[in-house]
């Protein structure tokens, strides 16, 4: 791990959301997310994939000027990758917080990106920070750390019927808000704004990625995300015909079944 | 073609009325669309128009139409009115259909003159835009029909409208004195149905006002039994999807799969056969943990390998090279494995089969424990999509003991095989457990068919589906087949390298490293 400057009155600096990241709300999220932060409550955010999770919480981070703090998580993530773990250098052994450990020591918003992906005893790292006690022990190191009163955590997560489901024990702990795609119109003006298309173009795009939601369930476990919508707006931005565009960013990216990608094939020449 | 045709018409129009390749011509009937058979010489283009051509009158179309009182003329005429204006819908939603269906109308000045000849000439008129007929009779038609030269925009919108505009059109046909025999058939473009749903119907209330109702072969009837055990302890049934290769889709909650435990029964020794089969199986598993697991020490991890850091201390303090490999890898690759072994006991494999199927299956439960990795064992058999027995022989918390070897001993072949539901079912219960290796080994004499359907690909394609699906989610699928001649069945399913023929226990070993490794 490469060693982060940090500015010693201001540890969480680099974490800092300086410009106002674009988010649209599509109903009351954000006075939502500002009832259980002014609670400190932790929260999880559920909803399909690129619906606009993770914008939804740098758009708060910047908002609530708190420092932003993400891990992306998976299989592979241990509990010494959160919370820290020594290190060796010339002078010995040194102790290197992790991101939650940092988060939790100097105040910041931790998004624990994908959650569920996580193992089961990385999981139980972040119950004590959960409830009343708001602490994170360190048994490597033989340390407590209380919260910082700024402290919030903000996991997310994918529920779809093959997916793992959070323990109960787990899940209680927590605020929830539900996302899903935006309205289409919305969805416009969101890739609209993000990609600098003129919305002509845009609604061809957003009305071809409804389309592929409309398999769910029936060849795809998702159809196209907004992020996805908004590279094939950018694609288009940067010269590529419509068609190609949509081809590159959702068409073969969708599905490798030879039957679910034929029809899309299919389905975006009709489209244009 | 018939699943990507399916998912296509689901794509463009969010419906996907059964598809039945089984006729002459394309026609509407009961909700389905009949398509002539597929050939190699047909291409997709060809079939696709004719689809879609038929959709859009699912969607588009009235749900009925009144022929009282018109002519075989006017009916024709009215008919061609209808395929214009629905296409035209169509191609303003959907631009690229265009593409797909001017290119097959081939009429031109040439045609003829007669009705026949006319009626093709306006139906291209009608349909593409860059064709400009001389007919004054065509160009009345396209006129009546479109209020721009785009033919983006129809004149008409209601049956009433319609048959007006094509009682006006037949009237001057037959000022024209021209003639039309009724019962032949207009040298129209494939692709358009025969509009017998327009006209079958004066009764006609079905199909096109019920929008999908299920499909109308018998044949593709999976089974006709109804719940057979409607006793079952709700809780312990879980609904699956089963592909309909018939109609080229899943059906939701298709099959019941009902859970039980296996019976206990007075305990049974192991065998000194099953024991050393079991030793000469931890081999291969062994080598398929350590061909996923990590190196012993790595540069990152939670806790440092003590040797590991002594080495490190003493290069430093000699001054020399020494490696910063001091973690200690995170956890057994066997530990973060699961697996299920599925039994099947259908009556098919009374007999050799079973008997081969539990043996093995007690061999590679004591390897399996041996190596730490978590596993159970379940046996299965069907009477019906409504009744899929699902019998734990050993969940993963069980061990494989004196009392597991009596419960899989006392297994008895009974029922039919519904491979694809138990598939799925134990693929829903692997995806739920955290792993980096999730895997379904089946035990089988390699049929997924017995006696509930009468066609024999309509099972082994559903498990074909479950068994792709399964590898979408990260569970992997191999088949010990213990009949012979039953490994084509399985490799049919599950891939050449995913089902291996086992003769005897001894073959168990080579055939595990086969599929496994």
């Amino acid at each position: 791990m490469s060693p982060v400057l940090q500015d010693r009155h201001d540890p969480l600096a680099a974490h800092r959301v300086l410009r106002e990241p674009y988010y649209q709300p599509s109903g009351d999220e954000l006075e939502m997310f500002e009832a259980a932060h002014a609670r400190r409550l932790p929260l999880v955010l559920k909803g399909p994939t690129g619906c606009g999770k993770t914008r939804f919480v740098e758009h708060m981070a910047w908002r609530l000027k708190r420092p932003l703090v993400t891990v992306a998580c998976h299989e592979e993530l241990s509990a010494g990758d959160l919370v820290g773990r020594w290190l060796l250098d010339s002078e010995g052994t040194r102790w290197q917080d992790g991101p939650l450990t940092q988060a939790v020591r100097h105040g910041g918003l931790c998004y624990l990106d994908e959650l569920i992906e996580a193992r089961a005893d990385t999981l139980v790292v972040i119950h004590p920070l959960t409830d009343t006690r708001r602490q994170l022990p360190l048994a490597q190191r033989n340390e407590l750390v209380h919260a910082h009163p700024d402290f919030q955590l903000v996991v997310s997560y994918n529920p779809s019927p093959t997916a793992r489901e959070l323990r109960a024990s787990t899940r209680q702990r927590f605020c929830a808000l539900e996302f899903s795609y935006p309205s289409s119109e919305r969805e416009a003006d969101i890739v609209a704004q993000e990609s600098g298309l003129d919305i002509a173009q845009v609604a061809a795009i957003v009305a071809f990625g409804l389309r592929t939601r409309r398999l769910q369930g029936y060849g795809l476990d998702e159809g196209a995300s907004t992020r996805m919508l908004v590279h094939a707006a950018l694609l288009v931005v940067q010269g590529l015909p419509i068609a190609r565009a949509c081809r590159l960013a959702m068409v073969d990216v969708l599905s490798d079944d030879a039957d679910v990608h034929a029809a899309l094939r299919a389905a975006l020449d009709a489209a244009f | 073609m018939h699943a990507p045709l399916t998912h296509w018409l689901r794509l463009l129009w969010g419906k996907a009325p059964p598809l039945v390749f089984d006729s002459d011509c394309a026609y509407i009937a009961a909700g389905a669309i009949h398509l002539p058979a597929p050939t190699h010489l047909q291409h997709w283009q060809q079939q696709a128009a004719a689809a879609a051509h038929a959709a859009t009158h699912l969607v588009y179309s009235p749900h009925r139409f009144d022929g009282t009182g018109l002519g075989p003329i006017a009916r024709v005429l009215l008919a061609l009115l209808e395929d214009a204006r629905v296409e035209a819908l169509a191609v303003r939603e959907l631009p690229g259909l265009a593409r797909l269906w001017r290119p097959l109308h081939t009429a031109t000045p040439n045609s003829g003159v007669g009705f026949a000849g006319l009626a093709v000439r306006l139906a291209r008129s009608l349909c593409d835009p860059a064709y400009d007929d001389p007919d004054p009779w065509v160009r009345k038609g396209r006129s009546l029909c479109f209020l721009d030269a785009e033919l983006s925009m129809p004149a008409m919108c209601t049956p009433a409208e319609l048959r007006v505009a094509a009682t006006h059109l037949g009237h001057d046909i037959g000022q024209m004195r021209l003639q039309f025999n009724g019962k032949a058939a207009l040298p129209l473009p494939a692709y358009r149905d025969d509009h017998r749903w327009m006209w079958a119907a004066d009764a006609l209330t079905d199909a096109l006002s019920t929008a999908l109702p299920p499909p109308p072969i018998a044949s593709a009837q999976p089974d006709p039994n109804t719940p057979d055990e409607p006793t079952a302890d709700e809780a312990n049934v879980t609904h699956h999807p089963e592909w309909d290769r018939l109609i080229g889709r899943l059906r939701p909650d298709w099959c019941r799969v009902i859970e039980s435990t296996a019976p206990d029964a007075p305990a049974l020794a192991i065998s000194d056969t099953e024991h050393d089969t079991a030793r000469s199986l931890t081999g291969p598993l062994r080598d398929l943990m350590r061909r996923n697991a990590r190196p012993g020490c790595g540069d990152s991890g939670e806790v440092f390998d003590l040797d590991a850091l002594v080495n490190w201390q003493l290069g430093r303090r000699l001054h020399s090279p020494a490696s910063n490999r001091v973690y200690r890898t995170p956890r057994e690759m066997a530990a973060r494995t699961a697996l299920w072994l599925l039994i099947d006991q259908s009556a098919s494999t009374a007999g050799a089969a079973l008997h081969a199927s539990t043996h093995s299956a007690l061999a590679l439960s004591l390897a399996l424990r041996a190596r730490g990795i978590r596993f159970g064992v379940a046996a299965f058999n069907s009477n019906g999509r409504h009744a899929v027995h699902w019998c734990t022989v050993k969940s993963y918390a069980q061990a494989p003991d004196a009392a597991m070897a009596a419960r899989l001993h006392a297994l008895r072949s009974m029922g039919s095989t519904r491979l694809g539901a138990v598939l799925r079912h134990a693929t829903q219960r692997l995806v739920a457990q955290r792993g980096a290796q999730r895997w379904v080994l089946l035990l089988s004499d390699g049929s997924p068919y017995d006696i509930d359907m009468h066609d024999p690909s309509y099972l082994r394609e559903d498990a074909r589906r479950a068994v792709h699906s399964a590898a979408r989610h990260g569970v992997r699928m191999g088949c010990l087949v213990f009949e012979p001649g039953g490994s084509a069945e399985a490799a049919r399913i599950f891939g050449r390298s995913g089902a291996v023929r086992v003769h005897n226990l001894k073959d168990l070993p080579g055939a595990l490293r086969r599929l496994m490794v």
